[in-house]
Formats: C-alpha cells, sequence, structure tokens
C-alpha cells in the first residue's frame, strides 16, 4: 500500500517519465518498421543478399543492449538519439526476418497464378505478398516492439530519460518503491500495446 | 495461331535439354493435349508460351508474332492461365479473384461486376452465393471452376491448362471435364492444355501431342493416337482396351446409316421393295410426310403382307443423340435389350440408325488399320 500512496504522490513524475519512455519507443519502432519492412521485401529479390543481411541483423541482436548503447555514445552523443538509434538496430532481426520468411513461405502456386495473369511485379507485392504475410510480419512487429519497450529502460543509461531513468535513480537511492512502479509502468506499457498490436492482427486475418 | 519453330529449353548447360528442337502448331480453336510422363518437357512448354520460362532459342509466334518482342506483363493478360493448385488469392473474395485481370486492364466497375457474375453463372456458381465468399470456404472442385472463370475473366483467345483437374477425385473431375467442353463449345477458345492421363488427353483433345524427352513423339487427333500409335512408348502410354477407348471418341453420327421414309398409307410389299434397296433393315413411318409416326422393321413387314405399313408401326421409344458416344449407345443396348437404337437429335425427327453391327464394324476397322 505504501508504494500505491508513494506512486499516487509523484504521479506526475511517473506520468512524465511515462510518456518519454512511450515516444523514444514509438519513434525508435516507427523507424524500425520502416526500415525493417523495406529491407525483408528487399532481400526477397535475392538469395545471397538475404543471406548476409539476416546474418547481420542476428550478431546485432547478440550485442549485449547495454554495450551496444555504450558504442553508440561517441558516435551520437547521450540523450534519446542515441537510445533510438539503439533501439532501431535491435529490432530490426525479428522484422526482417519475419517479414522474408512470411513472403518467402506464401504458397508458389499463388505467386505462379499470379505471374501466370500478368501482374507485374510491384503489384504481386502489394496486393498479394504482403497481405498474405501480414499475419507473420505483424507477429514480428509485435515481438521487435515488446522487445523495444523493455530495452527502452535500459536506455536510460545513457541519459534517455523514460522510465528506466527511474528505475535506475531507485536502485541508486535503494527506493525499492521506485524500482517496483517503474517496472510495473513497463509492463503496463508493454501489455497494452502488445494487445494493441494482437487486435490489429486479428482484425486483418484472412 | 500458336507455332513453334525449333525451340530449345535448356536449365543447364550439361544435362539434356528439357526441351528439345520442338517444332509445334496449335489451330485456332483448337483443345491442343500436352501429355506425357513427368520430365517429359510439356509443362515446360505451355510456360514458355506465356513467358514465365525462357526459351533458350527457336521462335515461338503467336498470330504471327514472335512473342520475344512482346512486353512479357501485356502478353499474360491476353492469355488465360489455370494451374492444378488453382493457386487462387485466399485473402480475397471469390468476386475479387476473378476481377483481378479485368482491372489491371483498367475496365470500370460496372463491366467488371457483370462480367463476374456472367463467369460465374456459366461456371454453375449461383453469385448471390458465391461472390463474396472466400476461397477457403469452396470445394475443390468449386475451386478449380473459379479458377477456370478467373482465367476467362478478360476473354482472352488463349488459355494454358496445367492439369487444372488433376488434383480432383474422379467423379467431380469427369464433371469438370464434360462442363468444360460444353464451355469451350460456346468460347471457342485456343487451349494449350498439360496432363499426364492419357484418358483425359483423348477425351479432351482435338490434337493430341505426345511428348517424351522433351520432344514430340506423336502429333494427331485422339483418334489417329488410337488407331495408329507411333511407336511403343504411346502404345504403352494408352494401355490396353484400344478399342474400347474408341468407342469413348466416336459418336453416333460418326456411324450411323439414313433410313428412308414410307407414308403410312404404303403397302406392305412397296415397302419391302424400299427396304430392300436400301442398306437398312428398318423404315420410318409418316403420315402426309410431316409427322412421324414410327418404324417398322423387315420382320415385321413379313409378318404382316396384305396390309398398309400404318396399321402395324411401332413407336420410336428410347433414342440417343448424333453426339451420343458409341460406348454409351452400347450401354443403352444393353440397358433396352435391342440390337438398334435411333438417333435423333430433335424431338419428332430421326436422324439416322445405329446397329450392334455398326458398332463391332467401327471398332473393328479401326482395329484392322492398327
Amino acid at each position: 500500500m505504501k508504494t500505491l500512496e508513494f506512486a499516487i504522490e509523484r504521479w506526475e513524475t511517473i506520468l512524465g517519465l511515462t510518456i518519454d519512455h512511450f515516444e523514444i519507443v514509438l519513434t525508435a519502432m516507427v523507424i524500425s518498421i520502416t526500415m525493417g519492412v523495406l529491407v525483408g521485401i528487399m532481400i526477397t529479390y535475392n538469395k545471397t543478399a538475404a543471406k548476409i543481411v539476416l546474418n547481420i541483423a542476428n550478431v546485432m541482436m547478440t550485442i549485449p543492449s547495454l554495450a551496444l548503447f555504450s558504442i553508440l555514445i561517441p558516435l551520437l552523443g547521450i540523450g534519446r538519439a542515441p537510445a533510438i538509434a539503439g533501439l532501431v538496430l535491435y529490432t530490426q532481426l525479428p522484422i526482417i526476418r519475419n517479414v522474408y520468411t512470411g513472403i518467402m513461405n506464401i504458397e508458389p502456386s499463388i505467386i505462379e497464378s499470379a505471374r501466370g495473369m500478368g501482374l507485374k511485379k510491384s503489384k504481386i507485392m502489394f496486393k498479394v505478398k504482403l497481405p498474405l504475410a501480414f499475419p507473420v510480419i505483424m507477429t514480428g512487429v509485435r515481438t521487435a516492439t515488446v522487445m523495444g519497450i523493455g530495452l527502452g529502460a535500459i536506455a536510460a543509461y545513457i541519459g534517455a530519460g523514460g522510465l528506466g531513468q527511474y528505475i535506475f535513480q531507485g536502485i541508486n537511492r535503494g527506493n525499492d518503491k521506485m524500482i517496483l512502479i517503474g517496472a510495473i509502468m513497463v509492463s503496463v506499457i508493454t501489455v497494452v500495446i502488445d494487445r494493441g498490436l494482437a487486435f490489429v492482427q486479428k482484425r486483418f486475418e484472412i | 495461331m500458336i507455332k513453334f519453330e525449333k525451340v530449345v529449353k535448356r536449365y543447364n548447360d550439361k544435362d539434356q535439354p528439357a526441351v528439345d528442337e520442338l517444332d509445334l502448331h496449335i489451330g485456332k480453336g483448337e483443345i491442343c493435349m500436352l501429355v506425357g510422363p513427368s520430365g517429359c518437357g510439356k509443362t515446360t512448354t505451355m510456360k514458355m508460351i506465356n513467358k514465365l520460362i525462357k526459351a533458350t532459342s527457336g521462335k515461338i509466334y503467336i498470330d504471327g508474332q514472335d512473342i520475344e518482342k512482346v512486353d512479357p506483363i501485356k502478353l499474360r493478360l491476353d492469355i488465360g492461365y489455370v494451374i492444378q493448385d488453382t493457386g487462387l488469392f485466399p485473402h480475397m473474395t471469390i468476386a475479387e479473384n476473378i476481377a483481378t485481370v479485368p482491372q489491371e486492364k483498367g475496365w470500370d466497375r460496372n463491366k467488371i461486376r457483370n462480367r463476374v457474375d456472367e463467369l460465374l453463372e456459366l461456371m454453375d456458381l449461383d453469385p448471390e452465393n458465391f461472390r463474396d465468399k472466400k476461397p477457403k470456404d469452396l470445394s475443390g472442385g468449386q475451386k478449380q471452376r473459379v479458377g477456370v472463370a478467373r482465367a476467362l475473366a478478360a476473354d482472352p483467345p488463349i488459355m494454358l491448362m496445367d492439369e487444372p483437374f488433376g488434383a480432383l477425385d474422379p467423379i467431380t473431375r469427369g464433371k469438370l471435364q464434360d462442363e468444360f467442353l460444353r464451355i469451350q463449345e460456346k468460347i471457342g477458345k485456343t487451349i494449350v492444355f498439360v496432363t499426364h492421363d492419357i484418358d483425359e488427353a483423348l477425351k479432351m483433345g482435338d490434337k493430341i501431342v505426345v511428348m517424351r524427352d522433351g520432344k514430340v513423339v506423336q502429333f494427331g487427333s485422339p483418334t489417329e493416337i488410337l488407331s495408329e500409335p507411333a511407336d511403343d512408348f504411346v502404345s504403352e502410354l494408352i494401355g490396353g482396351n484400344s478399342n474400347l477407348k474408341m468407342m469413348k471418341l466416336m459418336k453416333c453420327k460418326d456411324i450411323m446409316r439414313e433410313i428412308p421414309y414410307v407414308e403410312a398409307t404404303t403397302t406392305t410389299e412397296q415397302a419391302l421393295k424400299v427396304i430392300k434397296e436400301s442398306d437398312v433393315n428398318n423404315l420410318l413411318v409418316t403420315e402426309h410426310g410431316q409427322k412421324l409416326l414410327g418404324y417398322v422393321s423387315i420382320g415385321m413387314l413379313y409378318r404382316n403382307e396384305n396390309k398398309i405399313v400404318g396399321d402395324f408401326v411401332r413407336p420410336i421409344g428410347e433414342t440417343a443423340t448424333p453426339k451420343t458416344t458409341l460406348q454409351d449407345v452400347l450401354s443403352d443396348m444393353f440397358a433396352l435389350g435391342r440390337k438398334t437404337i435411333f438417333v435423333s437429335g430433335m424431338k419428332g425427327r430421326v436422324d439416322g440408325i445405329v446397329t450392334m453391327d455398326d458398332l463391332l464394324k467401327a471398332v473393328r476397322d479401326d482395329d484392322q488399320t492398327s
């Protein structure tokens, strides 16, 4: 109960940090999804490129997040910019991979008939491939977004702000309540966004 | 309409070519069946027509135009394409699927909607019921019908069909084949049809191309293929019972004989004279040269001396149509317990007669030539 009282007393700060956190993740995800979908589409046309890109994205994910953020400081300084860049790089793999596999796993007969009927490459992509791969792509987007929100907390380490800041302060001051509140709020955002995306995914299911 | 000139397709430099110096001429409005075992090059041959596969060398002409010079997209929009797995777009409704090519061609919405309904009706699918369904709600046969409708949507002069009925059960397949032949009578498309099933080829084809190892082994009409197989490979492909298969191909109109008419008032003696001058054993009896009363046989004439034929004329009874296959006629004869059957294309008229002997002769004749 003491935690709840603590939170109510400081609701303005907490809300501000939550909004910050949300903004950072949202910006990063918009960039990440745009990039990931584009790259994912492009590599479906070239097997060698696909192999290289998927491997790079894979390696990217194995770098400890703290290290990745730190590496970006000399390039982009501290604050939001390196945090967003880090999140983008980190969340590429699930998106690129799902766009790629989603498109490549479409039944070949469907693509063949589309080609045989005389649809242009771009038409086949937008009218046939992307709609059919949509559920798989959305699964990738959801995974990436959930990852992004969690990682966003660590981005506070390089001065990005957001809920991570509250958690780090809690750790430094030995204040359990702050850690708890920060963690709960991160979880709440995660669950809400994931549910929202799941709803979108359901709406457009075949 | 479609002409192949020394067409070669090599997938790999070392391997034997998939299609080897193919020369082929497919006439307008014909169903041309490409038949042969897997890997004989029949599908490759078909796919070179709409440039899904590019020929390594040689020329392919459609209506005298070298297809190499035609933009593949433009070429394909004017060639209907049906494949075994239907390739229907699962995320689109049946109407949207059928509308694909007309949309690409920029037809206006009303025209597309009318065309979709017209095609659904042609395929025996109720538009009200099927228009807004998704492919997953349809049975295999219905999906294949939609596949054909989609290929026909923009009324292309040419259709390419790659084992379109291959994945269906035998009953549905037979039904769709019959339906398709009926539709083809109306639309008269030039059709290139790939199958590995020789019986399907014999049933559907105006012309059959038997292929092996990328080469044409035999090119001819179904009757030619059946009666004069070019070599052991073709004979083996046809399998046994080629006489019975011939009976499936030949129609009553091919072998029926005409029957003389007499007036109902003709005397038995006069009628006997007429019958002996003809090569049949039956006469048709008419009233005032107009209304058909029935028939009399030579036996009936002998039994009824000094009468007029009108006194003992018998009704025609069951008839076959000129398009009934000999196999069906034979089975009708067995069912009715009769050795002769009248052929009638229209009610109240008889075009000719087919007897058991005619059937035997038709099959035997072809047997001797082989």
